[in-house]
């Protein structure tokens, strides 16, 4: 079982419809995957028609009183489970502190379902908190979507060092191009310049497009409504991408 | 909870579809028609091992599936288009990887296939989403059946339409298999092939009528392989005839005093005649089957060069093959086979040629077995260092014949002693026939490596045999050393008492 993240310290960039997305055409690759909406928000949830609510809130959660498989709901698509989210999700912090190990308890509560699941989405609040270090503990892989701006190449920075100064060693970060607009020349010249720094940098971007933001209305993933998009061929192809860069 | 249920003849999959929207919100994902068709090998190897595998063609798809029968579990499933007759011949995957192992050399074969509709259909909750997935199938000549696939996390909702169709619309939860319906209604049964022998005897039953009823099994054993084996369907078929008929001519050779001289003697001779006209076609069925094993026993450089050896085996098996099926085809065959036939059925003779007709088979089984018992004892003993290789092909043949004699008469043992002897003598056996069956297969390598020298096979492939045959030499030494003890082990005094304790009354 490989666990993937979705974060990033801004909101807005496109973190929960790549969850979501990116989840959803693991599943029909045939692998057997979950996403946990961490997020109190709830939107991952929301967009897969599901009640953001979980039995004991994240109160018994943290205390070991539920397991995750008896949270886990099944979405309308083959191969595809949620975690819905909970409103109590906005005290994990405080939960995670009174902790012994706080850092651990992701990872600690994600391993018995390691049988069951091919790959986990996490699909994290935008923060940098407590949460956010146990999700870098948990997971293999860190996909942090970039909007070409300069201020958020400069996040991306920071991240990158706090990763690498806080021997989140087995946690490798994968960012990607998000919400780019082609038309704009700023968005054209930032990536022509990561590309070079970067060379972790999925080539796959993902465009801004109005087909994405219709996921509200929809309710379902992107493909499901609309498989034959630009938007909907980003993802897929970003989906490869990510399997290729996990096997090397 | 129950997921599978049978609708009671009188309600219509129509009538179950408006009971549940009356209450549910219900969207119908889709309706169409299907043919279904089960396969197994000929002796129910996947049924056996608890799989139905259920080939499932709609307009829209076309899919090969596994199912564990015991709990409907879906164990591996794939787009296919033609069923391919050998688990080898999937590509990779959970199927092949699936069937491999359990088929082995058997081939995959039709046994029933079902028309009839499916509808999917989706139970949504206010939100919009999917709470339950339902699968109507209605059958042209079985009852129509429901089908819950729940949704994690969405239980209480399967566990209210469970109630609603038991208890107010008549369902009843089935938990056999559709394909077992399917064959009640062409009168057949699962497993209804074994090679395994299956008579039941009783120990005061009369010789000649207990050896009719072997005979009788065994010819039906040739019969029912019969047009598998004309046909080369699998290389099992051919192997299952060829047991049978060396297992009649094991008993033939044992009823000097049952039969009467002239039908011994024909009969004989016409077994004898089958078991020749079989040999050469088993033979190179034996050598393709290990092909890929003798493969991986030479160096990798020059693994690639025996495939030349393949292909010159596949064609001689399949002329051999097709001789084969010509004679089984022949009046000579055809004829003979009924005439026995007709032998076994007859009443048996008024006056019986010898006495021991009306002996009891008991005394006969006893009087058998310790007899080939005591030549394989006093043979195996004569055997050292020095001896020709026949006096191990000589012992191999009386042990072969004493396996036969303790597997027809098994039911008149105890069945736990009788097998514990049985494993010893096999074991015996084992080591007797891996050396001849590498002095044998070390002859014909150099036989096949003549007959290729006319049909312009490179040096290289030549190369590759001979270390082959030199394998074949190294392997045939270590049987022979292993002999002795292995020989040890059957003559020890333990053994020996067994034998005596069970047999011994026909001294």
């Amino acid at each position: 079982m490989k666990i993937l993240a979705l974060y990033r310290i801004k909101g807005g960039v496109g973190k929960t419809s790549s969850a979501v997305n990116l989840a959803y055409n693991a599943a029909l690759g045939g692998y057997r995957t979950l996403v946990w909406d961490l997020d109190p928000q709830g939107a991952s949830t929301y967009y897969f028609r599901i009640k953001p609510k979980i039995k004991g809130g994240s109160k018994d959660l943290m205390a070991g009183k539920r397991d995750l498989d008896g949270l886990i709901k099944g979405t309308d698509f083959a191969n595809l489970d949620l975690i819905p989210a909970d409103f109590s999700f906005r005290n994990l912090d405080l939960l995670l502190d009174d902790k012994k190990h706080p850092t651990q308890q992701l990872k600690k509560r994600l391993s018995p379902l390691a049988k069951d699941y091919d790959f986990v989405f996490l699909d994290c609040p935008p923060s940098i908190s407590l949460l956010s270090e146990a999700v870098f503990k948990a997971a293999d892989v860190l996909l942090s979507p970039v909007i070409p701006t300069t201020l958020s190449l400069r996040t991306l920075a920071q991240l990158n060092a706090f990763i690498n100064d806080n021997e989140f060693k087995n946690t490798r970060l994968i960012p990607f191009f998000s919400m780019v607009d082609r038309r704009k020349t700023l968005h054209k010249a930032i990536m022509g310049e990561v590309l070079a720094d970067y060379p972790d940098m999925l080539k796959t971007a993902v465009p801004y497009a109005s087909e994405i933001e219709r996921m509200g209305l929809e309710r379902k993933p992107l493909p499901a409504y609309k498989d034959k998009s630009r938007a909907a061929d980003a993802y897929s192809e970003l989906w490869q991408e990510i399997l290729t860069q996990m096997k090397t | 909870m129950a997921t599978h249920f049978e609708l009671p003849a009188n309600l219509t999959a129509e009538a179950l579809f408006a009971s549940l929207n009356d209450k549910y919100e219900t969207h119908l994902v889709s309706n169409q028609f299907f043919l279904k068709t089960y396969y197994d090998s000929f002796d129910w190897r996947l049924y056996k091992a608890d799989l139905t595998c259920e080939f499932n063609r709609s307009k829209q798809s076309s899919s090969f599936t596994l199912i564990n029968r015991k709990t409907n579990e879906l164990v591996a499933s794939t787009i296919l288009f033609d069923v391919p007759s050998f688990s080898r011949q999937f590509n990779p995957g959970k199927v092949r990887q699936t069937l491999e192992p359990i088929l082995e050399m058997r081939a995959l074969l039709p046994i029933c296939t079902l028309e009839g509709e499916t509808s999917l259909i989706n139970i949504v909750n206010k939100d919009g989403k999917i709470v339950l997935n339902l699968l109507i199938d209605e059958f042209e000549l079985l009852n129509n059946r429901l089908t819950l696939l729940p949704v994690k996390g969405y239980n209480k909702v399967a566990e209210q339409i469970v109630e609603m169709v038991t208890k107010e619309l008549g369902l009843s939860a089935v938990d056999r298999p559709v394909l077992l319906d399917a064959l009640k209604l062409q009168g057949r049964k699962p497993k209804s092939y074994s090679s395994k022998l299956t008579f039941q005897l009783t120990p005061e039953m009369p010789t000649d009528v207990a050896c009719k009823s072997i005979f009788t099994h065994l010819l039906s054993a040739i019969k029912i392989n019969e047009q598998g084996t004309i046909a080369d369907i699998d290389s099992e078929f051919l192997h299952d005839f060829r047991v049978a008929v060396r297992r009649t001519r094991a008993l033939l050779s044992q009823a000097s005093h049952v039969l009467p001289e002239e039908a011994l003697t024909r009969y004989k001779d016409f077994f004898s005649w089958l078991g020749q006209i079989t040999g050469e076609t088993r033979d190179l069925d034996v050598y393709l089957l290990n092909f890929e094993q003798y493969k991986k026993k030479l160096p990798a450089v020059i693994r690639q060069s025996i495939n030349p050896l393949q292909h010159f085996l596949l064609a001689k098996q399949k002329k051999s093959q097709k001789q084969l099926a010509k004679k089984l085809n022949s009046s000579k065959y055809m004829t003979t086979l009924a005439e026995w036939q007709k032998y076994l059925q007859a009443i048996p003779h008024e006056n019986p040629p010898e006495t021991e007709t009306q002996s009891t088979i008991k005394h006969f089984a006893d009087q058998r077995i310790w007899k080939t018992y005591k030549q394989i004892i006093k043979k195996g003993g004569g055997i050292d260092k020095h001896s020709p290789p026949e006096a191990l092909h000589n012992l191999r043949k009386t042990c072969k014949k004493l396996r036969y004699l303790m597997e027809f008469f098994a039911g008149l043992y105890p069945e736990r002693r009788i097998a514990t002897l049985i494993k010893y003598l096999k074991n015996l056996q084992e080591v007797l026939g891996s050396y001849q069956d590498y002095a044998v297969q070390q002859q014909q390598l150099q036989q096949f490596s003549e007959e290729m020298q006319r049909i312009n096979t490179p040096n290289k492939t030549f190369l590759a045999m001979g270390v082959l045959i030199q394998d074949f030499e190294v392997r045939k030494g270590k049987a022979r050393d292993q002999f002795s003890s292995e020989f040890s082990i059957f003559n020890k005094s333990e053994t020996h008492s067994s034998f005596h304790t069970l047999f011994g009354a026909g001294k």
